[in-house]
Order: C-alpha cells, then sequence, then structure tokens
C-alpha cells in the first residue's frame, strides 16, 4: 500500500514530462509537416489571409509544376556524382581502413591524426584552391571534377568509421581460416568481408547522404556547366521570377530531393545512430 | 617482407587521392593568398597572376568588414553553440524520464529533422518566416502579438541572423546531439545515481554531481563538433536569403563565398581562408588541450 502511494506522484510526474516531450516534438515536427502541408495545398489556401492548418482540398498539381526541364537532367547528375563518390571512396577508404585496423607499422599514428584534422577543414576553403586545379586540368564544369571533390570528405569519413568495424571483427576469425588452408587473401574475401557487409553499407549509406546534401562544391564547379545538381536546382528554382513565388512548387521540389535521404535515415535508422553515437562516445 | 610492404601499398590510393584533391588545393590555397588573382581574367589566364607578397593580407587585415565579420562570427557561433548544447540536453534528460511510447514518438521526429538537407531546410524556414503568407508570423498573431502579422524577420539582419538563421541552425543540431547525449546518458550507472539519492541528493544534484562528470569528456567532443560546423555555416543563411545575403548576414563563411567565388577574388578568399583556418584552430586547440587534461585526469 505504501508502494503504491509512493508511486502515485511519479506517475504523475511521468505524465507531466510525457506531456512536455509531445510539445517539444510537435514543435521540432511542426517545419516538416508544414513543407508536406504546402506541396498538397492548393493556390488559393497558399495565399489566403490566414494560413490554415488543413488544406480545404488535396491538391497535387505543385508536384508537376515542380518538375520543370530542368529538373529531371539535374536530378540524374546527382545520382551519379553521389554513386560515382560514394563507389570511389568505399574501395579507396576500405584499403586505408585495413591497413589501419588490420596492420602494426611506422606511420600508422600519423595517418590516423591526419584523418581526424582533415575532416575539420572547411570545405569552402579547399575549393578556393580546387577551382583553380580542376580548371588546369579540364575538370572545371565536369561532373568527374565534382565526384573527384566529393572524395575529400567521403574518405575521409569512411576511413573513420570503417576502422570500427574493422577492428569489431576478431583477427582470430582470418588466423582460423589461414590454419584451415585459406591464403590471406581467401580468408578476407570468405571471412571478413561477409562479417564486414553491414559496416561497408551503413558506411556507404552515410556518404551517400552526405554527398547527396553537398552544395557549394557542386555549385562552383558546375558554374559553366549546363545540368547542375539537385540541390543546386532547388536554389535557382527559388530564385528564379516565375517560381520565386511558387512556395508549394518550392516545397514539393524540396520533398522529392529529400525524400530519398529521408527513406534511407528511417530504414538504416538504428545502425546509423548507434554507429554514429559509438564513435562520438569512443572519439 | 611482402607483408610489411602491404599496409602502405593499401595506404596508397587514399594517400594519392586526398593529396591532390586536399592537399595541394590547401597549397595552392596558401599560395594564392600571395599572389593578384582578384578576377576571372586571371583566373582563365594563369600567366597574369604574380605574386604581391602580403598586399592582399593588408587590405582584407585593414578592413573593418573583415573584422566585423569575424566578430559577428564568433558572437553568432557561440549563441548557436550555447543554445544548441543547451536545449539538446534538456531535451536528452527528457528522453531519460518518460514513457517508452513518447520516446519512439519524440525520437522519430529527431529522425526526421536529422534527415533533412540542409538546402531543403533553409527553403523551409524562409517559407514558415515569409512576411507575406508565412505561418510564424500568423502563429504570433493567435498567440496575441497583435503587431506581428505581416512582420518581416530578415528586414533586420540582427533579427534575421540570430532568430532566424539560429533557429534552422538550432533545429538542424538538435537530433544528433540529442541522440548522443541521450546515448551517453543511458551509460551512466544506475547505481551510482541510486547511492546518491539514497544518500539524500536532490535529482539536481544528482544530475550536477554524478551525471554531468561523466558526460563531461561528452559534451567536450559534442560542442567542439557543434563549435565546427556552425562556425562555418553557409547553405542556411545562402538559401534563405535568396542565394544573395545582404551584408549583416555575412558570418565567415558567408564573407569568403562571396568573395572568392561570387566576385572571382581569389586572392582575397585565400587570405579570408587562411583566417578561417587559423581562428578555427585557436579556438579547437583550446578544446584539445581540455580534452588531453581529462583524458590525463583518469
Amino acid at each position: 500500500m505504501s508502494a503504491a502511494y509512493r508511486r502515485a506522484p511519479r506517475r504523475a510526474m511521468t505524465a507531466f514530462w510525457n506531456s512536455v516531450a509531445m510539445l517539444v516534438a510537435i514543435v521540432l515536427g511542426f517545419p516538416i509537416y508544414w513543407m508536406l502541408l504546402t506541396t498538397v495545398k492548393s493556390n488559393k489556401d497558399l495565399i489566403s489571409q490566414h494560413p490554415t492548418f488543413w488544406p480545404s482540398h488535396f491538391d497535387f498539381s505543385s508536384f508537376s509544376s515542380a518538375m520543370d526541364d530542368n529538373f529531371g537532367a539535374n536530378l540524374w547528375n546527382t545520382v551519379v556524382i553521389t554513386l560515382g563518390s560514394v563507389f570511389i571512396s568505399l574501395a579507396v577508404g576500405l584499403l586505408a581502413a585495413l591497413a589501419v585496423a588490420r596492420f602494426d607499422f611506422r606511420g600508422r599514428k600519423p595517418f590516423i591524426v591526419a584523418i581526424l584534422v582533415v575532416q575539420m577543414v572547411p570545405l569552402l576553403t579547399i575549393l578556393v584552391g580546387l577551382l583553380p586545379l580542376l580548371n588546369s586540368t579540364n575538370l572545371y564544369g565536369s561532373v568527374l571534377g565534382v565526384i573527384l571533390a566529393y572524395l575529400v570528405f567521403t574518405i575521409p569519413f569512411i576511413i573513420w568509421t570503417l576502422r570500427t568495424y574493422i577492428v569489431g571483427i576478431p583477427v582470430e576469425l582470418d588466423e582460423a581460416a589461414m590454419v584451415d588452408g585459406c591464403t590471406k587473401a581467401q580468408a578476407f574475401r570468405r571471412v571478413v568481408l561477409p562479417l564486414l557487409a553491414p559496416g561497408l553499407v551503413s558506411t556507404g549509406v552515410f556518404a551517400w547522404i552526405q554527398a547527396w546534401n553537398e552544395f557549394v562544391m557542386a555549385r562552383e564547379i558546375l558554374a559553366p556547366a549546363q545540368n547542375k545538381t539537385a540541390m543546386v536546382w532547388l536554389t535557382f528554382f527559388s530564385d528564379t521570377p516565375t517560381h520565386g513565388s511558387d512556395y508549394s512548387g518550392q516545397m514539393a521540389g524540396a520533398l522529392i530531393i529529400a525524400a530519398p535521404v529521408i527513406i534511407l535515415f528511417t530504414v538504416f535508422q538504428s545502425r546509423l545512430s548507434t554507429g554514429l553515437t559509438a564513435g562520438a562516445v569512443k572519439g | 617482407m611482402r607483408g610489411k610492404a602491404l599496409p602502405y601499398v593499401f595506404l596508397v590510393p587514399s594517400v594519392v587521392v586526398l593529396g591532390t584533391m586536399m592537399g595541394y588545393p590547401l597549397v595552392r590555397m596558401v599560395m594564392l593568398a600571395f599572389q593578384n588573382m582578384n578576377n576571372y581574367r586571371k583566373f582563365v589566364n594563369p600567366s597574369l597572376v604574380s605574386y604581391v607578397g602580403f598586399d592582399t593580407f593588408s587590405s582584407i587585415l585593414h578592413d573593418p568588414l573583415f573584422w566585423q565579420v569575424i566578430r559577428r562570427t564568433l558572437i553568432w557561433t557561440a549563441l548557436n553553440v550555447a543554445l544548441s548544447m543547451l536545449i539538446a540536453m534538456a531535451i536528452a534528460a527528457l528522453l531519460g524520464r518518460i514513457s517508452s511510447w513518447a520516446r519512439v514518438i519524440l525520437i522519430t521526429v529527431l529522425l526526421f529533422v536529422w534527415s533533412m538537407p540542409t538546402i531543403v531546410t533553409g527553403t523551409v524556414f524562409r517559407w514558415l518566416f515569409d512576411n507575406a503568407y508565412g505561418v510564424i508570423d500568423y502563429i504570433l498573431y493567435l498567440c496575441g502579438g497583435k503587431g506581428m502579422l505581416h512582420h518581416d524577420w530578415f528586414a533586420d539582419p540582427n533579427q534575421g541572423l540570430y532568430v532566424v538563421v539560429t533557429s534552422v541552425v538550432v533545429w538542424g543540431a538538435l537530433p544528433f546531439l540529442v541522440l548522443a547525449l541521450h546515448a551517453g546518458m543511458t551509460q551512466v550507472p544506475t547505481e551510482l545515481k541510486e547511492a546518491a539519492r539514497v544518500d539524500g541528493a536532490s535529482p539536481l544534484q544528482v544530475y550536477r554531481n554524478v551525471t554531468l562528470p561523466i558526460l563531461r569528456p561528452l559534451l567536450m567532443i559534442t560542442t567542439a563538433l557543434s563549435f565546427i560546423w556552425d562556425f562555418q555555416v553557409f547553405n542556411q543563411i545562402w538559401t534563405m536569403r535568396n542565394g544573395a545575403p545582404e551584408q549583416g548576414y555575412w558570418t565567415i563563411g558567408v564573407y569568403l563565398f562571396e568573395q572568392a567565388f561570387d566576385r572571382n577574388r581569389y586572392s582575397d578568399g585565400a587570405v579570408i581562408s587562411v583566417a578561417m583556418i587559423v581562428v578555427m584552430m585557436l579556438v579547437l586547440v583550446f578544446y584539445i588541450r581540455q580534452m588531453l587534461r581529462i583524458g590525463d585526469q583518469k
């Protein structure tokens, strides 16, 4: 009886904190709700004197107005650039991560420190020297130039996170395989690689998201090119006089561009957050 | 012997790529700081470029605008880091006190916020704060702010930068910070907290004397990361001001972009880049030293 008596105020406190939490969730989620709502609002709703929190009727025309001539080509560019940089950086980064996680060699520590420091350098400062370099190698304005530029942030990230995954796979496993007659390469292919696959996928997904979301480098490197990336398209879309006030179109475009990221994030949710926070806690 | 060379062979691709795409551009950037590449003509025709010594440095360092931007950046960054850390710690603590269904809802919302690209959030928040049809003005009006209807948030850069851009940056930073801090808090042993409570400590005292000391290394790292991100914010300011931020919105990233890429003054941009890296390192050295000191204590 006394226990129940003590628990009552505690339950009231939990109810109180639950409602605070719901209030926080509503405030944090509101901008996303407003974006979704705007895409399905009719123009009449949008320019009504007072904004309404639910559409008077659903109107999906914003999605077709968002897809102007450039959208498809720019989205395709983003896909090519993102996939290109992710696959190159996975291949390059996996080798370096293996070296750092599985071998003890002179220069290992400095390399790890360098990878950490490199992640702090602002992209804008690299871009100042990168543009003249790309210009002198005829990569200025090319999709390949953007892919190579993105390696600057995808490779250090991939080395850093894959390293943690590889360390988590016991060396005894490859040693056992080698005792059973495998060569080092076979042991890697048959034992380590399958175990590493989930790590490769989630690291790749994260690099994918970073490349998909990048804006400044794409904008500047593709300045002379006809087709940009989807992110650059979105900023141009809101700048052009005909589309500048078309907020439902802008929100529809924003949603389409963000959708792949949101979907991947939701699918890989638990892995991404545990992976990142584990990295942050361990430093 | 082959085994000994193997790790170096594995490192070759990444060293080559990072060396050419990052190392060389950084060297080139420093060279540019001492050259006169301040127009597009010289960009496309490098033979016109020559060394001018410290001329670009002295012209930038004597420009009051530069110091104004540095000052604004530091104040704005400090505000954003402080706000996002405080709010994130509060929400992380909240996550530990609520029922599991509420936790699932709140974490789901945080993940959606986390997955929004910065260009998209800039666009969405510009619409939220729109002066003609923006919902924020309307909500404030409903809450009793009679004059807030059709209020133009961006007319005064101080309001635009310190209120609107701050809100979008803090909003976007919260998910990572909250989830990292929440994960850290769940690692604090419950026995320790129970013991302190048995000894008569109030919840606040338990938090201050048990939870915080254990969280300290994590707090250091997340604060340093927030600083790195907020100090170089560009995308949100850029999209909120329609690709042409007024001078009152110039933090160092925007300033660098405007000079180097909008006006093609690459040498000016290089000097600003050097300044940006120097300021960042100065602040981070402080953090790295703090973190080393914490490491020594253990």
